[in-house]
């Protein structure tokens, strides 16, 4: 059966930023509000050391699909809102979603209150209020002469006003107050056979996207030649090579520094330095 | 096994037959005319109709030919053109970004005119609404009023962005046929100072390319590429390639995403970049490792280059360069790395290191100049010893290298000499109001003294009345209130100018001075024009297009406005602009002249891009079949670049590679003839401490500090953001969500990056709100305590502290109270004299934190 999953070579990402937002473009997720996020796509970094000796690193982080979902388990509703799909996609219905953010608290990756938490994300939001205050917004900086963010949407014609009208049975091309909502890996891209758009978008093609399960994929073929890594939490902890965690989707491949990095300082000069 | 996400598509069982549909050509182009033009996105099975149209993104200087998906009739996503060789057919970041800002709810929609006639920041101009008619109106009036009074040289026109043809209509031929010596770019306080060091030695006054497909050795200098300076999705791209092919060593003082991401980190001691630039010379040449083929051997072979000795000329053959043997003997024989170890803060070893790792990839190193250690006071003679190590390593114009970008042919502008009057004439012969060519503005692009632009200086200028008074101004797509250095002198003099025109898509800091303010249209979506840029060794003529309706009431200046004014300045009694527009300007495929604006944008526009669809030979690259095919694939990629053309025919005075600038001397010589003096004079009065022959070769000039350490203790390292779109995406949430994106930087806030040994120092904390003060000006911001900042320096990125421009970019707009703090507001007015660059990416001053 169909697994899809996705592979992060770090070497090749230099954290542009350009994936998470080609994912707000594509999947019109609202700008941050009542302490959630709605970037589906999104990073966080980790540093350690003491200059020049720095250790950096930027994990991009998504969904992760996991084969063990805990945010399926909890859901209260019947049929599911959150629910397995035969490819492996962990989808969201949003008509059966109550936002009860029974997932929210169950997966290990997300959580409430995401601005006061350091790494800041959270894989599920929760749409608190009515979405898009931005664009919705009716008020003029300098009235008469100045727009406003309802006037652009109804320039635009839709709200965002550069809204891409997805379609797709389970889900809305914009989401509605009281739901919870997360990545779905542009499941409607993928059932049409078009990659996700973070991984098209990555100018440095670090993201790969493909079936775990065929052995000929290329997901298949990087994590056969790779020591790949999964994450156990949304603060950069990874899984050890004994824990299973919920069985992640999304795997990590090499290094975002090159181990074998040299910083060419001379030690004695920094202590002289003013 | 390379792998291509191209091979998505295979695994996933999609048929041949669809995934030729997937082809970027096939779809977009199948599209035949009278066709409604919508087609689903590259495959018939992609949900929703809607069109992919190619457009150009001009967010930074790549200038990347990009696609904009439109539904509906709304622009909904971004992506790089799938035709261009210079981007891959991938946009970085700000691409995306730019549907925030054609969507941005304060957009200006309408001209403006001011009531309140006092100016200044934090003055409320008053503005209200009026027609376009009414607001050319005034424009010409006053411009024509001028004119009659023989003062057309009191106008000036300030240019900040542009477009790379239509530029030669509103920058090049308005003020000539207007009559005015003024037209100002923003150039000088971008990257003049890169540019020096590739003239004096090579004689190009240009950006370079880099062969990164090729390249053993890439050195990176004083810039991020990961996160600006011209070429961003190809170097994303192709950093992962040079990784594993090629060494990536990179020079800077801050753990920038380059130096987190490459082999070698080199944090250099601030200003120190000449020192360590002249040391790698000099082991290249004591360890014989400089390229034979380039620069030529001792007649016997035998190396004589050894640390002090001096080295008799005659027994040295030259083959593609100028002056080796003098260079050495007159600066780089006692500039060994035990000498550099103790300026620049690198160890000895590693001195060696890079230059015999260099040495070793030579011919195929890229030696990457950026502008940290150029755009400096002192900075032109770095600009060059860096830049001369492409010389001796024979990697300047050769594969893997140094390169250039190929030519493309652009349409030239019809003449205009029978529409120039005496008028003109005269007030084209006032030297120009920035001072250049003055004593201490040598300002010398392309080799000629005064011609280069001392942009930072025009305020100056403008409150000193010298070389005149300013009676009228227009500035477009510049904000120079806020991207000018020192800024609180841009605003005295824009409240000293009588009559200014801003035009502008947001109501920024400059158009708070402004007595109209003319609303201009989104450039990727809404407007036509004609670009031309390259990289990854292909150049390219890309279009921008009205993909979208336009949202608001806007017209772009360099074709649009420049129309509706002339037609305006025609019924008050001066003719020559709109009759030379109308008269002049014919449609190349029919002949027909311009009736109104939109059509003399569009003729504009087909008029410079006629030569890669109609061309009159057949042109190598791209073949496009006409201006109809060109709109749809939106691009023309030239051939790859031909290494080694300039061997031998290098634009300088000696036709070679001049390590002793003989191109240098003349210019600097006839600087000094047209003041009276000679070098020795100029060079001190441009801040300079070389005298003698030292003045022509690339030697060591000690950093300057421009203010009293003891006050200012910490050294200042400005950057620019991966997000920052030159300053004009802060009023965009993404650009506030996705700020942590750039190193050591917060969501939601602008942090000044402090070591936390020099935080416990000065007894500051991460979170605290603090006020960092310069020699000339405080802005208020968060402190962060960062590992990646050097002990002794601080370092903000520049991009927030709008006090202007919409709700979200400033904190208070009505209060003038900004969201964080410009880094400008504490750069003082500081220049490298020789090129007319302002010096701006820090370490020439300090600055004093403490707890606001």
């Amino acid at each position: 059966m169909t697994q899809y999953s996705m592979v992060i070579d770090l070497q090749k990402c230099v954290g542009c930023g350009a994936c998470a937002i080609a994912c707000k473009t594509e999947n019109n997720t609202q700008d941050r509000s009542s302490e959630q996020t709605f970037n589906w796509a999104d990073f966080i970094f980790v540093e350690k050391g003491k200059f020049p000796e720095m250790q950096y690193a930027i994990y991009p982080v998504l969904c992760n699909h996991c084969s063990d979902p805990p945010c399926v388990v909890v859901c209260p509703v019947y049929p599911r809102a959150m629910y397995k799909m035969e490819n492996g996609i962990t989808m969201q219905n949003e008509e059966r979603c109550i936002g009860c953010q029974s997932c929210q608290d169950a997966c290990p990756y997300s959580e409430r209150g995401v601005d006061r938490a350091f790494y800041g994300y959270s894989v599920i939001s929760f749409n608190a209020t009515e979405p898009n205050a931005f664009y919705t917004d009716d008020s003029e900086l300098l009235p008469g002469m100045t727009s406003s963010g309802k006037a652009v949407s109804d320039a635009a014609g839709a709200t965002p006003p550069h809204k891409t009208a997805i379609e797709h049975e389970d889900y809305n091309a914009v989401r509605q107050r009281g739901i919870i909502e997360k990545c779905i890996f542009c499941a409607h891209r993928v059932e049409k056979g078009l990659l996700p758009a973070c991984v098209e978008a990555c100018p440095a093609e670090a993201r790969i996207f493909g079936d775990r399960h065929d052995p000929e994929s290329d997901v298949s073929h990087l994590l056969l030649t790779h020591k790949a890594r999964r994450l156990r939490n949304n603060r950069a902890d990874f899984l050890t090579p004994e824990q299973r965690g919920h069985l992640p989707n999304v795997f990590y491949i090499n290094d975002y520094m090159l181990p074998e990095r040299i910083v060419y300082e001379d030690e004695n000069f920094r202590k002289e330095r003013p | 096994m390379k792998i291509k996400r191209r091979d998505f598509l295979r695994i996933s069982g999609i048929t041949g037959a669809s995934l030729a549909m997937r082809l970027p050509a096939l779809n977009a182009f199948a599209a035949k005319q009278g066709d409604s033009g919508e087609t689903s996105e590259n495959n018939a099975a992609y949900p929703v109709t809607g069109k992919w149209i190619p457009s150009t993104c001009q967010s930074c200087t790549s200038w990347c030919p990009i696609e904009i998906y439109v539904q509906e009739g709304r622009a909904v996503k971004v992506r790089g053109n799938q035709l261009c060789k210079a981007n891959h057919g991938y946009c970085c970041p700000k691409g995306h970004m730019n549907l925030q800002l054609v969507y941005d709810p304060d957009r200006i929609k309408t001209p403006l005119k001011r009531t309140n006639p006092e100016k200044g920041r934090g003055v409320d101009p008053k503005f209200v609404p009026i027609s376009w008619d009414e607001a050319m109106s005034t424009t010409a009036e006053k411009l024509v009023e001028l004119r009659n009074n023989g003062e057309s040289h009191k106008f000036l026109l300030m240019r900040g962005r542009y477009s790379t043809t239509t530029r030669n209509i509103a920058y090049g031929r308005f003020p000539e046929i207007y009559g005015s010596p003024n037209n100002i770019s923003h150039s000088a306080i971008c990257a003049e100072g890169e540019k020096f060091g590739p003239y004096y030695t090579e004689g190009f006054w240009g950006y370079r390319d880099y062969d990164l497909a090729n390249t053993k050795y890439l050195l990176i200098w004083g810039c991020d590429p990961l996160s600006s300076n011209r070429q961003l999705p190809n170097v994303i791209h192709r950093f992962d390639h040079l990784l594993r092919n090629a060494t990536v060593a990179v020079v800077d003082p801050r753990f920038s995403t380059s130096a987190a991401k490459g082999h070698h980190w080199i944090p250099i001691k601030p200003g120190e970049d000449g020192a360590l630039a002249l040391a790698i010379a000099h082991v290249i040449l004591t360890e014989g490792l400089w390229s034979k083929e380039f620069v030529g051997d001792f007649t016997d072979g035998r190396n004589r280059f050894a640390a002090d000795q001096e080295v008799d000329e005659n027994l040295f053959e030259e083959n593609h360069t100028h002056g080796l043997v003098r260079w050495w003997n007159l600066e780089l024989r006692d500039k060994g790395p035990e000498w550099a170890a103790r300026k620049t803060g690198i160890s000895e070893e590693m001195i060696v290191k890079t230059a015999v790792d260099m040495g070793r990839a030579a011919p195929h190193v890229a030696v990457w100049l950026g502008p940290g250690p150029v755009m400096s006071p002192r900075g032109a003679y770095t600009s060059t010893a860096i830049h001369s190590l492409n010389g001796l390593l024979g990697s300047a114009d050769n594969k893997g290298g140094t390169i250039r970008q190929p030519s493309v042919p652009i349409g030239s502008l019809p003449a205009a000499d029978r529409y120039i009057d005496d008028t003109a004439k005269t007030g084209r012969k006032h030297t120009k109001i920035d001072q250049r060519g003055t004593k201490k503005f040598p300002a010398m692009a392309r080799g000629v003294p005064g011609s280069g632009v001392v942009t930072n200086n025009v305020p100056n200028a403008i409150l000193q009345e010298d070389p005149y008074e300013i009676k009228a101004a227009i500035g477009y797509w510049n904000n120079f209130n806020f991207s000018g250095h020192e800024t609180r002198r841009w605003d005295e003099a824009m409240a000293k100018i009588p009559f200014y025109v801003q035009v502008t898509t947001h109501p920024s800091e400059m158009a708070q001075f402004a007595d109209i303010v003319l609303p201009a249209p989104l450039h990727p979506f809404e407007q036509m024009n004609i670009m031309n840029s390259g990289a990854n060794t292909h150049a390219h003529v890309s279009i921008q297009q009205p993909l979208i309706k336009r949202l608001w009431d806007t017209k772009p200046f360099e074709t649009e406005i420049m129309w509706v004014l002339a037609e305006k300045m025609k019924e008050k009694g001066f003719a020559n602009l709109f009759d030379y527009f109308s008269k002049e300007f014919k449609d190349p495929e029919i002949g027909a002249t311009p009736t109104n604006a939109t059509e003399f944008a569009e003729i504009s526009a087909k008029i410079f891009s006629k030569p890669v669809w109609a061309p009159e030979k057949e042109l190598p690259g791209d073949k496009i079949d006409g201006w109809q095919a060109f709109k749809e694939k939106g691009i023309y990629n030239s051939p790859p670049y031909q290494f080694r053309r300039m061997w031998g025919n290098f634009g300088t005075a000696t036709k070679k590679f001049e390590f002793y600038s003989e191109t240098l001397k003349k210019s600097l010589s006839e600087h000094a003839k047209n003041h009276n003096t000679d070098v020795d004079d100029i060079l001190a009065a441009t801040g300079y401490t070389a005298a003698g022959e030292r003045a022509f070769v690339p030697h060591y000039e000690p950093p300057l500090r421009v203010d009293d350490e003891s006050r200012y203790p910490l050294v200042f390292i400005d950057y620019k953001s991966r997000l920052n779109g030159e300053g004009r995406s802060q009023n965009s949430p993404w650009y506030y969500e996705f700020k942590k994106v750039d190193l050591g930087d917060e969501r939601w806030d602008d942090v000044v990056k402090i070591n936390p040994e020099d935080g416990r120092k000065i007894g500051i904390e991460t979170g605290d709100t603090v006020r960092i003060t310069s020699m000339v000006g405080s802005i208020t911001v968060t402190a962060k305590l960062w590992e990646g900042v050097c002990p002794g320096t601080v370092t903000k990125c520049f991009g927030q502290g709008h006090w202007a421009y919409g709700r979200l970019a400033a904190k208070d707009y009505k209060n003038a109270v900004p969201r964080g703090g410009n880094n400008n507001d504490l750069i003082p007015d500081v220049y490298e004299p020789l090129s007319g660059s302002s010096a701006r990416n820090g370490g020439f001053f300090g600055v004093r934190i403490e707890k606001a």
